[in-house]
């Protein structure tokens, strides 16, 4: 038998048993058996010591064109069953993505902490500072700089808890607004949100503590029309471009003019709903120009300056905002409520 | 204020639909509550003449009557009250109208139709007091002539629409007929037609019957008296009682009622002496003196506190001034002589004894929200003008009149330029003076200045401001512009520590907390079951004077009841498990500020319970907050008395409690309502953002490679591993990358009360790649400072 039959017999059967193969473990083995170092054209390469010198060359030839049309089967056999068996991995690695999982907890702040930072983003944009001060307050800042001397009759509406005759639960943020005018010189553009007092019974809609976020402008040349401008932005920015404002005549001590504002219901957008009790108005928010009288106790010349304030409830328009019946809701902490925040 | 609108209608014509007039008033100001029409059950309900009325073929007490209803053909009727006979006058409920009980509707009765039902009183719902006979047995059948056909309402006074206005606090004299129909005649544009008083007087004089007193003008400015004798004691007419009906007041007799009529028309409360019950007829105004009693209208008998402004006799205190008469000089059946006190008294001292007294009327309202001085003479004439208009007695001529320092009219001079300017609103000085001038203002027109005097009931104007607001109003206040803002900008945002405290809650949040909200308040009761040492400051409260009760006694030195409140909550209420945190104020019971008052800070407090609610979780939330502030605390173990006593860590920062971790104890939880484990932090959040750092620069990747080395130390079982890892990092300096504690092993290999703790050392230096020298001296050290200091072994 020649070089040449042998060649063709070793091919022959590699040819079968590549055809046969499952496996790329089994071919490392068919490789080897014919490729390595001890496989079979390796041992016709060691004979060809025995052929005469001419024959050689040829031989040798035959031999190293047969390894490489080997290799490349083999190479193009592995590829193949390389494919194959990432094809069957991917398979068995497939999930049910349907099945459900438990969640993290989201997490989310108090609903009106959410609606607060939604109003101060606005003002903040306005050119507004914040401003805060202490919930536990001198009667004079309470009470007194904002032209409701001692039994004044209109102390009682916003029934007080004392601390003892000169300290207070602050009644509302506005004692903020006088030490800022106390302390700094205008322009002064400021909101002041925070905790207030005032002694009420729990119910559905009363509490002795809630939120307010009042607000002051104070300057050269503050008008009537710039509060309205101001408060319109506001409303546009927090319920959309279609809400409007509406003044109404109203009374506080520390304003003049004073003014309720009503919001376009921004539940039926002014149609007219339940929320609205079919007035298609809200009634969100109480403002007005500072009292002259007011001005000057906190130090401020009244006739240079002018200025307007306003003040949000905060429960009141997250009540509305997310339509919660019950006040209690807001201070119970239940998760069952809170989860429903994002 | 419930006032009718008939009654408003006969001062100023209201030409429009009540819903339009109820949204003009609110629009100048005047707010009104709602309106309600009276007779809207009366519908179809009108006067019917039984034309016949004959026995019901198959009934013993039905009658079959056929009623002359005004219209068409009359209406068969079958009736079954007693009193039903033929040419009488009864009301007749048609078919569909709504009575209160129920909608009429064609019947048949024992086989005869009936079109319709003769009405007795209770079934339209007349009170008695608004028609005499409404009372009686059967059928009202009415002793007046009326048309058939004529509505029934407006028999009872009750084709009237009731405003419900709610009256602004600097506008006490609005609190009356007179005062909406002053505003009412200029917010329609209308002509005020209040009434002219004169009052006929029969023969006497005043000083003959009485004699007042007043010792005190500082609290009673003015005191008029009118006597009237030869008193007729009888009812009122119907007109005022359905007026008074309206304003929801009874009426009593026409004396009684001219007091509360006049009251109602003209904002001044009055009173009404049986001159027989005054000693000597003197009428003496003083304080009361100690020990001093009343007993009141009402028969309740009082001790009257000190500086009381009383009504007296020379026998001693007969009513409460402005607040309530006494039982002694009331009105009765028998009653000849009246002396009839308009008067006003100072509203602090009003409202003092009233609130001492726990008595408040009517009357006692109206003062504390000031009655002028200046209109007494009015409302007394008044009445006495409808004592002549009832025949109700003869009025004594002269008058009392103790008035020694009249109110005068406001007068103020303002620039028209301005009044717009602050309105924002361009109003031309022409329209501005024709407002005024319909307000009742005088008011002197010259070039921009405008001399005005108000009128003299209005004691809230004094200032340009509220000129402002009266042009304002009726000018309407539709005309504000929406104007930005101009001037200096402010720049504006939020303060450092509102975006410390949001940063916080963001990365709370993050973490799947929820959060929550509680009151500010504590009752002493939730801080005792904290359990906390006898001395310890939360125990100190700032105190409520007047709370609402145990819950709003005082303010709350600690955040801990209300979360655990707010826990025990979610836990009974089957919330599986959970994350919260309240961030709130809390206030120091002991220090104060320079003002003097109380230190207040904003704590953070979180709790856990369930899944992701153990210790070590919570305690790394703590640490993770704490590195987000650039933070790396030392964990010590803690001794807070609530919190569990094994599984409680403070994590320290230079020598600073910054934060308190634990398990809460079983017995506080266990006061709380609380039945399973839940954990709490407390972050004492000024203390973290005072040691907070800014991020700074960043460091470059270090380019040599780290060595990894492992040890394991046989320790005392109670050591805490946390100051073992402290003081070995503090050994080897910065080539010490990071230090892990990889296990724990407790077990007879490593002696009985000792463990095995094994840590994985990372080392790396900067500059050049370790040697095996430097890491030798480096291992050696963390050996030698355990043994050192901890008494801890290389594991063999």
């Amino acid at each position: 038998m020649g070089i040449r039959e042998d060649l063709e017999a070793i091919g022959a059967q590699l040819k079968e048993e590549l055809a046969s193969l499952e496996m790329t473990k089994a071919l490392e083995e068919v490789k080897v058996k014919v490729l390595g170092k001890k496989g079979t054209l390796s041992g016709l390469l060691r004979s060809l010591g025995q052929l005469s010198a001419e024959e050689r060359p040829a031989a040798g030839q035959l031999i190293n064109k047969a390894k490489e049309d080997f290799t490349a089967w083999i190479e193009e056999k592995q590829a193949i069953l390389e494919a194959k068996e990432k094809e069957e991995r991917l398979r068995k690695e497939a999930l049910d993505v349907t099945e459900p999982r438990d969640l993290p907890c989201e997490g989310a702040e108090h609903p009106i902490n959410a609606v607060l930072n939604q109003v101060l983003d606005c003002f903040t944009s306005m050119g507004f500072e914040v401003a805060e001060g202490p919930q536990i307050e001198l009667d004079h800042y309470n009470f007194e700089l904002l032209n409701l001397p001692k039994n004044h009759p209109a102390r009682d509406a916003q029934d007080t808890f004392y601390v003892d005759d000169n300290i207070v639960l602050r009644t509302h943020t506005s004692p903020v607004q006088a030490r800022t005018m106390l302390s700094k010189k205008p322009p002064i553009r400021i909101v002041c949100p925070g905790r207030v007092f005032r002694a009420d019974e729990v119910d559905a809609t009363h509490s002795p503590v809630f939120h307010q976020i009042e607000g002051l402008v104070i300057d050269k040349d503050v008008t009537m029309g710039d509060l309205r401008g101001t408060l319109d932005a506001f409303a546009k920015r927090l319920y959309g471009d279609d809400i409007e404002t509406r003044f109404r005549p109203s009374f506080f001590p520390f304003t003049e003019p004073s003014a309720e504002v009503d919001l376009t219901c921004f539940n039926c957008h002014g149609k007219g709903c339940k929320v609205c009790k079919g007035t298609g108005w809200i009634e969100v928010l109480g403002c007005g120009m500072v009292n002259p009288k007011v001005l000057e106790m906190c130090g401020l010349d009244p006739s240079v300056y002018s200025g307007f304030a306003f003040g949000i409830g905060l429960e009141r328009i997250t009540m509305l905002r997310y339509g919660i019946k019950d006040m209690r809701l807001l201070y119970e902490g239940d998760l069952r409520f809170l989860r429903q925040f994002r | 204020m419930k006032v009718s609108m008939n009654w408003i209608k006969k001062y100023a014509d209201i030409p429009v639909s009540a819903a339009e007039y109820e949204s003009r008033m609110i629009m100048t100001g005047t707010g009104v509550e709602g309106t309600e029409y009276l007779g809207s059950h009366l519908n179809n309900v009108v006067v019917g003449k039984v034309l016949t009325c004959v026995n019901h073929p198959d009934s013993d007490h039905l009658h079959v009557c056929t009623v002359d209803v005004g219209e068409g053909e009359p209406l068969q009727i079958v009736c079954g009250a007693p009193n039903v006979k033929e040419s009488v006058l009864v009301p007749v409920a048609k078919i569909g109208a709504e009575l209160p009980g129920g909608t009429i509707k064609k019947g048949k009765l024992r086989g005869v139709e009936s079109f319709g039902m003769l009405c007795s009183g209770p079934e339209i719902g007349v009170p008695v007091e608004l028609y005499p006979s409404v009372g009686d047995a059967g059928l009202l059948i009415f002793n007046e002539e009326y048309a058939p056909g004529t509505p029934v309402a407006g028999i009872f006074g009750l084709d009237d629409t009731v405003v419900d206005f709610e009256i602004l606090a600097n506008r006490p004299d609005c609190l009356c007929v007179w005062g909406v129909s002053r505003e009412t005649a200029a917010a329609m544009g209308t002509e005020l037609k209040l009434p002219e008083i004169t009052v006929k007087e029969a023969d006497g004089n005043i000083n003959d019957y009485a004699k007042v007193d007043v010792t005190d003008f500082e609290l009673c400015p003015r005191y008029a008296a009118k006597v009237v004798k030869n008193v007729r004691i009888g009812p009122s007419p119907a007109w005022m009682r359905q007026y008074l009906h309206a304003a929801g007041m009874r009426s009593i007799n026409n004396i009684v009622d001219i007091t509360n009529f006049v009251m109602l028309e003209t904002g001044h409360p009055m009173h009404a002496f049986d001159l027989s019950k005054v000693k000597n007829g003197h009428i003496i105004v003083r304080k009361a003196e100690k020990g001093e009693t009343l007993t009141t209208l009402d028969g309740k008998h009082y001790d009257l506190p000190e500086n009381a402004l009383m009504i007296c006799d020379e026998n001693g205190p007969t009513g409460l001034a402005g607040i309530m008469g006494g039982e002694e000089s009331e009105i009765t059946e028998n009653t000849k002589e009246i002396l009839f006190e308009c008067a006003s008294f100072d509203r602090t001292s009003i409202r003092l004894t009233s609130r001492a007294m726990g008595i408040r009327t009517e009357s006692s309202g109206r003062f504390e929200r000031g009655v002028s001085a200046a209109t007494v003479m009015d409302a007394l004439l008044r009445a006495c003008q409808i004592v002549n208009e009832l025949d109700a007695g003869d009025v004594v001529p002269g008058v009392i009149d103790l008035y020694p320092d009249p109110v005068k009219p406001a007068e103020l001079t303002v620039s028209c330029k301005r009044i717009s300017h602050r309105a924002g609103v361009d109003v031309a000085p022409e329209k501005m003076k024709e407002i005024l001038e319909k307000l009742l203002f005088k008011v002197e027109l010259n070039g921009d200045e405008m001399k005005i005097t108000a009128p003299i009931f209005r004691q809230d104007i004094d200032q340009e401001a509220d000129i402002c607001e009266e042009v304002l109003r009726y000018a309407g206040y539709d005309l504000i512009p929406s104007t930005r803002l101009r001037g200096e900008t402010p720049m504006g945002g939020k303060n450092t520590t509102l975006r410390n405290r949001d940063r916080i809650c963001s990365f709370l949040t993050g973490e799947g907390f929820y959060e929550t909200m509680t009151f500010s308040f504590i009752s002493h009761k939730s801080i005792e079951q904290l359990g906390l040492d006898a001395d310890d400051k939360r125990h100190s409260c700032v105190s409520i004077r007047n709370p609402l009760g145990e819950d709003t006694q005082c303010m709350r030195t600690t955040l801990l009841p209300g979360v655990l409140k707010t826990l025990s909550t979610n836990i009974n209420g089957g919330n599986e498990n959970g994350r919260i945190y309240e961030m709130g104020d809390v206030f120091d019971g002991i220090e104060r500020t320079g003002e003097g008052l109380p230190v207040q800070s904003t704590m953070l407090t979180l709790g856990c319970w369930g899944e992701g609610g153990d210790f070590f979780s919570v305690r790394g939330i703590v640490e993770m907050l704490l590195k987000r502030e650039g933070i790396k605390p030392e964990i010590l173990p803690a001794d807070e008395k609530y919190l569990h006593p094994g599984r409680q860590a403070k994590l320290i920062y230079e020598g600073n409690v910054l934060a308190t971790v634990g398990e809460l104890h079983p017995d506080i939880a266990a006061k709380f309502d609380i039945d399973s484990r839940v954990c709490i932090a407390e972050v004492n959040l000024p203390q973290v953002f005072a040691n907070a750092t800014p991020m700074g620069t960043v460091k470059s990747i270090a380019r040599f490679p780290a060595v990894s080395r492992d040890i394991a130390l046989v320790m005392a079982d109670e050591q805490p591993v946390g100051p073992v890892m402290v003081a070995i990092e503090k050994a080897c300096g910065k080539m010490l990358e990071s230090i892990r504690l990889f296990d724990i092993f407790r077990g007879i290999q490593v002696g009985e009360g000792k463990k095995s703790v094994a840590f994985s050392l990372i080392f790396r230096a900067e500059d050049h790649t370790l040697t095996e020298e430097e890491i030798s001296r480096l291992m050696k050290k963390a050996l030698k400072v355990s043994k050192e200091q901890f008494d801890a072994e290389l594991r063999s």
